[in-house]
């Protein structure tokens, strides 16, 4: 068996990194734990950074917000800062795996695990949220997008960790929107997921979008072709659909158990329709 | 606590669940004892091969391991099965499914089990692999057993359905496919075994059939069947995927190798899912013809049961389907022919709903296409030629037992759910497509002919008072320990604190078949209500002889005590508990439950499990809404109305209905076993999904009661009949919604869109 | 290791490894065979408790994570021998059928209306979506859980 390790803050974090510097880190287990159990990794040791309140907690720092990594989906939920200032992400925590999931897994976990189903994702990206990463050293920043690089893969550097999260506070839209599908309505991986930010004019037409999709390739997708094919248009059926297609030709998504790529293909698009009712 | 009343036809608290609700109650996994070993099983791997060698030498080198068995240390016929004897305990020359185990071992603790087990290394050579059974029909296919892939072909036929059709004014044809599901009980198999000083086993296994395991295991490992003592717990769920050896045969053979320490086994989730038994998948071909006004006439249809490589109750359950291919419905003429056949998938046995729920689909979305073609009502076709009591069905057995297809099919049709469905369908909101859905259905109780389907029931009046009932039955969460309870209690008038329950213990309670076919409540419960009433009369007779009176009028049984009415004396239980011997205080009693009388001249090829005569059957109606982007189809509503015969407690009675409906909607839109040449392909629960809290819908339960005159208590199990409708009401639904016909399970999201994308009215 | 913490109110310790899993702790070390386990991959809910009043997958939770948590299991619900409303209501209401789900639905359901004391029958259901039950279809565990409710609200007629 594993030593599991509880650095009570983070300069005691940086000492068990010395010690163990083949440790793997996590916060609320719901997907490391699993990894380990079945085998896929088999870390020296364990860290745990349960107990580090640095790494918790949700801050406005002028025109930004700072998650802390450790934050637990649920505290997100309940966060007037999240609710008030970031609904898209709100929306897509609601729908991570369960209660009990939620009570336990954090934002940095499901960024750091890096899977192209991880809902948090999508609204991070089209939020264009950075990254700040924490070590000895001190701390850097880069753009989400450039930190995941492929499924299961990050840029974390050895003895570095995930402290935070920064999102400007998206004030420029005026509708925020998440869908995820999955085979059942809860404890669902996503089968395919869009985040979608969006400002309206006064007369319904387009002014910005930023949309992303999980599920639909290595990583998240973005397609800056099918925001600008929206802008000055309304959110009706026609625009929509042509956006649609040029969203379809962007994704690259795989077949696995869950769904053929071909169905994770014809449904990103179709996600995008959805926004014809949401303000209904 | 307040009084519990038991009385039949009250809805009383489930007995057990005070235990339950506290985490008190101990389901077999929660069993221990001091210095226990862990036993676990190495497996194939590989769908099919020969063993050419098996290195355990690693493993036996690793510390903490106490023992690695192999074939060469069984002594016996290392053969298990229920009616054929063709599954081995350890594998020795061939393997034929990727869980066939091949070595056992014991170790110290979980963690050194599972370092050993991955040092065992097996070389088998591969052979090729049958996963198709359409494929294994043919004689080319490689063979799973030397005799063939053919466990059994069978054919159930009345009139003459072949020239019959000739006759018809219209004919429909279809073919429907349904892949395996999985029991996903949250109790995995699991047991404690050890070896006592005289040498007998004890085993406190989570089992269905403790008394048949005994024989199981005795033939398999060359036992004496006395020297083997099983006790059954409450079952943490079994569905029927613990009906039959699991754990028990294997976890013998380890304590007979333990040097007399005690012995654990228990599946984790993936083994569960590779070692354990599955519905059987089924693919089917239908040809039904009617009369213009919507009578039936004539049914063909062929249906092909994927038994994978172990016959299990491959047949029983085909034979099962078969007698139900004909629906709940009147068919003069019938041709059914069935083909039960080996594999090289997982292992196909028992799952609730017993081949009849895969049967069910495909006569109930002909019945559909019949009444689309014809311009009639989905509900006026399926009442026109619905069963009733003298009828003969489908097999040419006659309906002499309540039969109420009929009135479930009635109430539905006035029921506000059907009646206001229009209104419902028509305020779908933007991209969602609304439809509904109804199924009839049938299920048959008990053993049927050539397999008498008894119990033996034990009650005594303990040296306390207590009146206790010795279950010879397991109960796996259907409740029939409660009835028990609530039978006992309303004919010895005793209230809940007066009453004792031992669950099932082949040393202390009396073999009454296994947990299974709807049949436990019948059958041990009409053995009960006959030893009930003779302990009741010896009570009363004891009484008057304690009372010093000449005879035994006017005295009463009260809860704790008899009275004797006219003066008023009484006599405690624990009274009449202590003065008489134990011999004096306990009553047995059999009962074997009637079979169908008609002599079918068809289905000869079954030798057990046909026909039956008791029959319950229900009428379901789904609401159903599919997402045009996404392809998702929901179930926003259920009305299930359900004929079971008189209700014993009708709190159970609708639990029963709301889990079976919730089984089948994980059936209808969710649930498949996924393989690639034999191996599965989501054997955990991330990948297999079973419906959560918010995949349910309200769940609305009529019951129709019907005295079934013939017995006491006159009740028919109803812990099946309720998984067989959910599938076709979901693809009547979803038909009506989308104008879309799928004739495969489960309804995805990804073959709805398929389906919608394509033209209409295609067949997927 | 020794990890101390609090296990239905009273102080406990125990010498185990710190990656042991704490479902196995409760299980087997201390005894208390009411948390179950199913899945061991957090997938279905069977061996949830509370920590520090929150419910929590056991089978996902190393030892040393608990030290110095405040533990309820199933075996500490009921206060000094009288059962929980959430329990009562189980058995009144007839959500309790095999009852292995049981314990886990049950700590999930008192989490829940900690959070939320006047649910609806649809946020029930999303409380409780993280706990499979195999044998209800889940409608009487909504009805317990909303009796339930309302008798803690104090709603009960008189």
């Amino acid at each position: 068996m594993r030593d599991v390790i509880l650095p009570g803050s983070l300069n005691e974090l940086w000492r068990c990194f010395e010690d163990k510097p083949q440790a793997a880190v996590y916060a609320g287990g719901t997907d490391l734990l699993v990894g380990v159990r079945h085998g896929l990794l088999n870390p020296e040791a364990l860290i745990c950074l349960d107990r580090i309140e640095e790494l918790k907690g949700v801050g406005e720092r002028g025109g930004s917000i700072r998650i802390g990594s450790c934050a637990t989906h649920v505290q997100l939920l309940d966060d007037p800062l999240i609710t008030s200032h970031l609904p898209v992400l709100w929306q897509a925590i609601r729908g991570i795996g369960s209660p009990l999931v939620r009570n336990m897994g954090t934002i940095g976990g499901n960024i750091c695990t890096a899977s192209p189903a991880g809902d948090t994702l999508p609204p991070l990206y089209a939020l264009r949220a950075e990254v700040e990463l924490g070590s000895k050293e001190g701390s850097r920043r880069m753009p989400i997008a450039e930190f995941i690089m492929r499924p299961g893969a990050t840029r974390l550097q050895r003895a570095e960790i995930l402290a935070g999260v920064w999102v400007k506070k998206p004030g420029e839209y005026n509708l925020h929107h998440f869908e995820k599908v999955g085979l059942r309505n809860a404890l669902a991986c996503s089968v395919v997921s869009m985040a979608a930010l969006l400002r309206l004019a006064p007369d319904g037409a387009v002014e910005k979008a930023s949309l992303a999709w999980g599920s639909a390739g290595p990583t998240i997708v973005t397609c800056p072709e099918a925001e600008e094919a929206l802008i000055g248009k309304p959110l009706s059926t026609e625009p929509l659909q042509e956006a649609a297609a040029l969203v379809r030709k962007a994704v690259s998504p795989i077949s696995d158990v869950r769904a053929d790529a071909d169905y994770r293909r014809i449904v990103a698009g179709n996600l995008l329709l959805r926004l014809a009712n949401v303000l209904k | 606590m307040s009084i519990r009343m038991l009385e039949v036809g009250y809805p009383a608290p489930r007995f057990d669940a005070r235990a339950k609700v506290t985490g008190e109650g101990k389901y077999a996994v929660d069993h221990s004892r001091e210095d226990t070993l862990w036993a676990g099983a190495k497996r194939a791997g590989i769908a099919h091969g020969i063993i050419r060698g098996i290195d355990t030498s690693a493993a036996r080198a690793l510390p903490g391991v106490y023992a690695v068995l192999t074939r060469k240390d069984i002594t016996g016929t290392n053969r298990q099965g229920i009616v054929h004897k063709d599954q081995p305990v350890l594998a020795g020359e061939k393997v034929r499914h990727c869980g066939d185990p091949v070595a056992l071992v014991l170790a110290e603790d979980r963690d050194i089990l599972k370092k050993a087990l991955s040092l065992i290394r097996v070389d088998i050579e591969p052979l090729p692999g049958v996963f198709d059974p359409e494929k294994a029909l043919k004689p080319e296919a490689p063979r799973v057993h030397e005799t063939g892939n053919i466990l059994q072909n069978a054919v159930i036929s009345i009139g003459n359905a072949l020239e019959s059709f000739n006759k018809c004014d219209i004919i429909v044809e279809d073919s429907f496919a349904v892949p395996g599901q999985e029991h996903a009980f949250l109790e995995t198999e699991n047991g404690l075994a050890w070896r006592e000083s005289d040498g007998r086993i004890v085993m406190v296994v989570s089992t269905q059939a403790p008394f048949r395991d005994r024989f199981e295991i005795a033939h398999a490992l060359g036992l004496e069947v006395d020297a083997i003592r099983v006790i059954s717990p409450h079952l943490g769920g079994g569905f029927g995927g613990k009906d039959g050896s699991t754990v028990q045969c294997l976890l013998a053979l380890a304590a007979l190798h333990a040097g007399g320490r005690s012995v654990k086994m228990w599946w984790e989730r993936e083994e569960s899912f590779i070692a354990g038994y599955k519905r059987h998948p089924v693919r089917m071909r239908y040809r039904l013809g009617a009369m213009r006004d919507g009578a039936l006439h004539a049914l063909e249809c062929g249906l092909i049961y994927d038994t994978g490589p172990y016959a299990h109750l491959g047949v029983e359950v085909m034979a099962l389907g078969m007698e139900h291919a004909g629906g709940p419905y009147r068919i003069p003429n019938t041709f059914i022919e069935g083909w039960c056949v080996y594999t090289n998938n997982p292992i196909s046995g028992a799952m609730r709903g017993f081949g009849v729920c895969q049967a069910s689909f495909g006569i109930e979305r002909m019945m559909d296409l019949l009444a689309s073609k014809l311009g009639m009502s989905r509900l006026d076709i399926r009442l026109k030629n619905a069963l009733r009591r003298g009828d003969r069905n489908c097999a040419g057995v006659t309906l002499v037992h309540s039969t109420g297809i009929v009135p479930c099919l009635e109430t539905l049709g006035r029921h506000s759910l059907w009646m206001e469905s229009g209104k419902w369908k028509g305020a779908a909101g933007p991209f969602k497509r609304r439809g509904v859905g109804i199924a009839a259905v049938s299920n048959a109780m008990g053993y049927g002919r050539g397999l008498p389907d008894s119990a033996i029931a034990k009650v005594e009046l303990t040296r306390e008072g207590k009146i206790r009932v010795y279950s010879g039955v397991p109960d796996m969460g259907q409740g029939n320990s409660s009835a028990f309870v609530q039978i006992a209690g309303e004919i010895l008038s005793q209230d809940a604190s007066g009453m004792e329950l031992i669950q099932p213990d082949t040393d202390r309670t009396l073999p009454s078949g296994s947990s299974s076919a709807g049949r436990t409540t019948y059958t041990y419960g009409n053995a009960l209500i006959q030893a009930c009433k003779e302990l009741k009369e010896k009570l009363l007779h004891r009484t008057a002889l304690m009372l010093m009176l000449d005879e035994a009028r006017g005295l009463t049984l009260l809860p704790g005590k008899v009275r004797h009415l006219p003066s008023g004396r009484e006599v405690p239980l624990e009274l009449l508990g202590r003065f008489f011997p134990e011999t004096d205080r306990i009553v047995v009693n059999q009962f074997i439950m009637p079979v169908a009388q008609d002599n079918v001249d068809t289905g000869k090829e079954f030798k057990i499990g046909f026909p039956h005569v008791f029959f319950s059957y229900a009428a379901h109606l789904a609401y159903v809404e599919v997402d045009e982007l996404t392809g998702k189809v929901d179930v926003k509503g259920y009305l299930a109305v359900t004929e079971g015969g008189r209700i014993i407690n009708p709190s159970g009675f609708e639990q029963q209905v709301h889990g079976a409906v919730a089984q089948g909607i994980g059936y209808g839109l969710m649930e498949e076993v996924l393989l690639d040449e034999g191996r599965i392909l989501n054997p955990n629960f991330t990948n297999y999904i079973i419906p959560t809290s918010l995949d349910i819908p309200e769940i609305t339960s009529v019951s129709v009661e019907m005295v079934e005159s013939a017995e006491p208590f006159g009740m028919k199990g109803v812990g099946e009949v309720g998984t067989n409708a959910p599938l076709p009401a979901i693809a009547g639904g979803v038909e009506d919604a989308v104008g879309r016909r799928l004739s495969r399970s489960p309804l995805t999201a990804e073959s709805m869109l398929r389906a919608m994308d394509r033209g209409p009215g295609v067949i997927e | 290791m020794r990890i101390s913490f609090y296990l239905n109110g009273e102080e406990t310790h125990v010498e185990v490894p710190s990656e042991r899993r704490f479902v196995d702790v409760l299980r087997e070390d201390l005894g208390l065979t009411g948390t179950k386990e199913s899945c061991g991959a957090g997938e279905c809910g069977a061996c949830t408790i509370l920590v520090d009043g929150q419910a929590r997958l056991s089978c996902l939770m190393a030892a040393a994570q608990l030290q110095g948590r405040r533990v309820t299991t199933i075996e500490g619900l009921a206060a000094d021998g009288s059962l929980h409303p959430v329990q009562e209501a189980f058995i009144e209401y007839g959500a309790v059928q095999c009852g292995f789900c049981t314990p886990g639905v049950v700590l999930a359901a008192v989490h829940l209306l900690d959070r939320n004391p006047d649910p609806t029958r649809e946020q029930i259901r999303e409380g409780l979506s993280g706990n499979l039950c195999r044998c209800s279809g889940y409608v009487k565990i909504v009805d317990a859980v909303e009796a339930a409710a309302r008798k803690m609200r104090g709603g009960t007629p008189q």
